[in-house]
């Protein structure tokens, strides 16, 4: 029955939703970085002692690390949507998925290092 | 009909087969209040016989004139000269966007219907199931399975006007959806979802709504497309409940 | 034959000429998401300095507090702002909330929008 548009692996209901979701975790996760970040922490973070001491508290680190997942993640499924509309053939979505996958985890990666690593120097 | 005259220029879009596009004026004098259509074809008439342009029933129930009029999709048997210029001004005409022109204002439908007629389109429908379900119904209950034509037009202005049909060939556009969220509403047939249920069907909305703005008849196609939305969720969390049920029948 | 649709024709999708308010929308979210995309980048580049050690961090901090940097970050905020609240309206209607007052939604949240990047312009340029 579904030929008006072939199944493809492209965006169907569970990226989409998933989209979505992230969409509204990054906005929570957002306003309470910004408010944690800005307003609570002393000094504003504005110079280096400031954010050892902000990330010395253990749970900084978690949530920080979980808004950097979130928001690496609804960040290139929005790209690769914006690449969905130019309709671009299965071979070049796959090597883009490819790339996606692997930026986003080099990116999540290379920020729980960082959270690590300051993590440790406090 | 006024009784003052407006000068304007109709510029129409000309393009025979192998040639390029081109823009050519014509300076007439109108009534304000004849319509679009009228205009293009005065030209026809007493300029130029090999302007080709689609028409037919001229009160808006067959949707063959929907063109791009001064940057808008129009149904230039309804659309007055009044409404989009002024005496001295420009109307500009040219074919719906995102379908390849055949000859001037002709553009090829065939891949639209065919994808209509895939989603099994009726073009009538139970009066319950044809109106929006937002609105009050005008019927008596007792009339309800009374059947009327439906709102769709057919005319492709939605699509013409949609920027996700811009660039992308494979993406449905938004009468297609319209018509799988009614066809869907009369059935109840799951295919229907599951066709609606990708990349190029309802997920490839990104709710500009300007399909629901250049409609011109009463088909929302945005708000079915998001009605579609709802409904492919709901049947895809139906389906995960059905097959805990069956597991744990088993 | 011409006049098809192309990718080629994607710099049409920022024009928002003869067009309604959803396409406002749309472009909106479009250009602030794929501006916070590449802000994303800058922003995971910058926190390599806080790696690099005080020193680095430090002068960068100094760096950021130069007027250039702080109309730049005014732009960042606006645009996290904007994309965000879009997409809550964007939510929103695709699940049958609110979508046959989605141009209602799109005003009131763009007033929304405006309030709060002014709360956050007074802050940046005008705060302590």
């Amino acid at each position: 029955m579904n030929n008006i548009s072939k199944p493809k692996a492209g965006e169907g209901t569970t990226l989409w939703l998933v989209k979505i979701i992230l969409g509204g975790l990054v906005i929570a996760f957002l306003v309470l970085h910004f408010i944690v970040n800005h307003l609570i922490a002393p000094g504003g973070l504005l110079n280096y002692q400031a954010v050892l001491d902000y990330y010395s508290n253990p749970i900084i680190p978690i949530i920080e690390g979980l808004f950097l997942i979130v928001v690496i993640a609804h960040c290139l499924l929005g790209v690769r949507s914006v690449i969905l509309d130019l309709n671009p053939s299965k071979r070049l979505l796959k090597i883009l998925d490819i790339v996606f996958v692997l930026g986003g985890s080099i990116a999540v990666g290379y920020g729980i290092w960082l959270l690590v690593i300051l993590t440790a120097r406090t | 009909m006024s009784q003052s005259k407006w000068n304007i220029t109709l510029v129409v879009y000309r393009q025979k087969t192998g040639g390029h596009g081109f823009f050519q004026p014509f300076p007439m004098e109108v009534d304000p209040d004849e319509y679009v259509l009228d205009a293009i074809e005065r030209v026809w008439a007493f300029h130029d016989r090999s302007l080709t342009f689609r028409h037919a029933c001229h009160h808006s129930t067959c949707g063959a004139c929907g063109m791009v009029v001064n940057g808008v999709e129009k149904l230039t048997c309804i659309t007055t000269i009044r409404s989009v210029t002024h005496d001295g001004g420009i109307l500009k005409v040219q074919p719906l966007r995102n379908f390849p022109v055949v000859s001037d204002l002709v553009v090829d439908m065939s891949n639209f219907y065919t994808r209509l007629e895939q989603a099994h389109f009726g073009q009538v429908a139970a009066l319950k199931n044809a109106d929006l379900a937002y609105e009050k119904p005008k019927y008596r209950e007792q009339e309800a399975n009374n059947e009327r034509l439906v709102d769709c037009l057919e005319c492709g202005m939605c699509i013409s006007a949609c920027p996700a049909a811009l660039t992308s060939t494979s993406y449905v556009g938004p009468a297609i959806l319209a018509a799988i969220q009614q066809t869907y509403v009369q059935t109840g047939d799951p295919d229907l979802l599951d066709c609606a249920d990708s990349q190029d069907g309802a997920w490839r909305c990104h709710s500009a709504f300007e399909c629901t703005a250049v409609c011109p008849s009463n088909v929302d196609p945005g708000w079915r497309i998001m009605d579609l939305r709802k409904r492919i969720v709901g049947n895809r969390v139906a389906k995960l409940f059905e097959k805990n049920k069956e597991k744990v029948a088993k | 034959m011409k006049n098809q649709p192309a990718p080629s024709k994607f710099m049409r999708w920022f024009d928002p000429r003869f067009r309604q308010m959803g396409t406002w929308a749309f472009i909106l979210n479009r250009v602030t998401g794929l501006g916070l995309a590449l802000y994303l980048l800058l922003h995971l580049f910058m926190l390599s300095k806080l790696v690099q050690g005080e020193t680095a961090y430090n002068d960068f901090i100094a760096l950021a507090k130069t007027p250039v940097i702080k109309v730049g970050e005014m732009f960042v905020i606006a645009a996290g702002i904007i994309h965000g609240l879009n997409g809550i309206r964007i939510g929103l209607t695709s699940f049958g909330i609110g979508t046959r007052y989605q141009k209602q939604m799109f005003i009131g949240l763009m007033v929304v929008s405006l309030i709060l990047i002014a709360g956050f312009a007074y802050v940046m340029f005008l705060g302590e």
